[in-house]
């Protein structure tokens, strides 16, 4: 496999924005989240993809097996002591608007939602694909990202909704 | 945590509950007469329309999360990706907690670092117009430097053919305390790096040690695999240089 095309090159400049967002649904950690996006772009450059490849689908894959990589090389307890710190460092909107509120409240309830709920509605609700997009994209069947994505809908509706009673 | 990935929505089954219809629905996933039946059960339904409500409400802000953490999606990732044809000899980066130590080791990091931080635009991997010039008119010399810009020394090592007919030059950058060894081979008038390499820095005016190796051995086989004829003498390669290539 050679080095990636000149045209590739710009797919995959174009697309990092929203491999930016994808790596942020994955880790769900600015910082990890950097790390895997350099990693990602660091490993197409080197290895390269095929002529015919679907640069953004590519890209996603590559991106997804690194962290499930990096996750398998991580001991479990210092991977959710981590997550613990991000979700304090994750909250980095400023400000005491009630819209700053909801987005702190929103970043700490996607925290919580399983990893694959929360690429699977990052896909769908953020980036705008279709199921069959996000499948292909994520690897599972289409009815697969129906679920997950109305999952992570529910549990979030739910968490935003017991927060604000809370709160109240 | 529940593994649902066997746990597919039927479209035509009764495992479709609300919870979905309303997912779906705001995804634009229901089929006309769902999408119908769901409409008129909002209008007499106010707990479902509660529910959509919420719903529509945690997409919007998570949207507005999503965007706030894009903003600053890798500029300096998209001059690495422009650069043309470099071979990325080893990953660059690890990941921050587990290599830092071994990032400040590696001469390669320095470019990682820029990459990453940002605190430097240089990426001396990044064929630029000052580059391009010196390749273009720079005669090969075994010592001294030209000044390229005001961060980096040029010297062309040799020049030779490739099998493929275009014209490539080994070339050395030096920039602070760090050079790097490379080939560039000209394609239809463009300059283009073939492969980049680093070593360490350690007499500007007298000698250099590798750092690794295998930076130095992939320049070398590049050549070895690319050329088709030993390096042009200075006459040949000063003719050629006069010719414009």
């Amino acid at each position: 496999m050679s080095s990636l095309t000149a045209q590739q090159r710009q797919d995959l400049i174009d697309e990092l924005p929203r491999l930016k967002r994808f790596c942020l649904s994955l880790t769900s950690d600015p910082s990890d989240a950097d790390d895997l996006l350099q990693v990602t772009v660091e490993r197409l450059l080197e290895k390269g993809m095929p002529a015919d490849a679907h640069v953004a689908k590519w890209s996603h894959r590559v991106c997804r097996n690194l962290w499930i990589d990096e996750i398998r090389s991580r001991d479990v307890r210092n991977r959710y002591a981590q997550v613990e710190g991000a979700i304090e460092g994750a909250g980095t909107i400023a400000g005491n608007s009630d819209e700053s509120v909801q987005l702190d409240r929103v970043s700490e309830a996607m925290e919580r939602l399983p990893p694959e709920q929360r690429a699977a509605l990052i896909q769908v609700a953020v980036e705008g694909c279709s199921y069959a997009e996000a499948a292909a994209i994520l690897e599972v069947p289409i009815g697969t990202i129906m679920s997950r994505v109305a999952r992570a809908r529910k549990a979030l509706a739910e968490d935003l909704e017991w927060k604000a009673e809370r709160e109240a | 945590m529940k593994d649902d990935s066997k746990n597919v929505v039927d479209m035509d089954g009764m495992r479709v509950d609300d919870d979905h219809l309303l997912s779906m629905y705001i995804d634009g996933e229901l089929d006309a007469e769902r999408t119908i039946s769901l409409a008129g059960r909002l209008k007499h339904e106010p707990a479902l329309r509660a529910r959509l409500s919420a719903m529509e409400n945690s997409d919007r802000l998570v949207r507005k999360l999503y965007a706030n953490h894009s903003d600053e999606s890798g500029r300096d990732l998209a001059a690495l990706i422009q650069a043309d044809n470099i071979a990325i000899f080893k990953p660059m980066i690890r990941w921050r907690e587990l290599a830092a130590g071994a990032i400040a080791a590696s001469v390669m990091a320095v470019v990682a670092l820029s990459l990453t931080t940002g605190q430097s635009t240089l990426n001396p991997m990044t064929m630029d117009r000052q580059l391009a010039q010196a390749l273009e008119h720079s005669p090969s010399r075994a010592s001294g430097w030209e000044r390229l810009d005001n961060e980096r020394d040029f010297r062309s090592v040799l020049t030779f053919p490739a099998a493929d007919g275009r014209w490539c030059r080994e070339f050395m950058l030096a920039h602070d305390e760090s050079h790097w060894r490379g080939v560039a081979c000209r394609d239809e008038g463009t300059w283009v790096n073939q492969v980049v390499g680093s070593e360490v820095f350690l007499e500007r005016e007298t000698q250099y040690r590798p750092a690794g190796a295998g930076d130095t051995e992939k320049v070398a086989r590049f050549i070895d695999e690319t050329a088709a004829d030993v390096a042009l003498g200075p006459q040949q390669e000063a003719a050629l240089i006069a010719s414009g290539w």
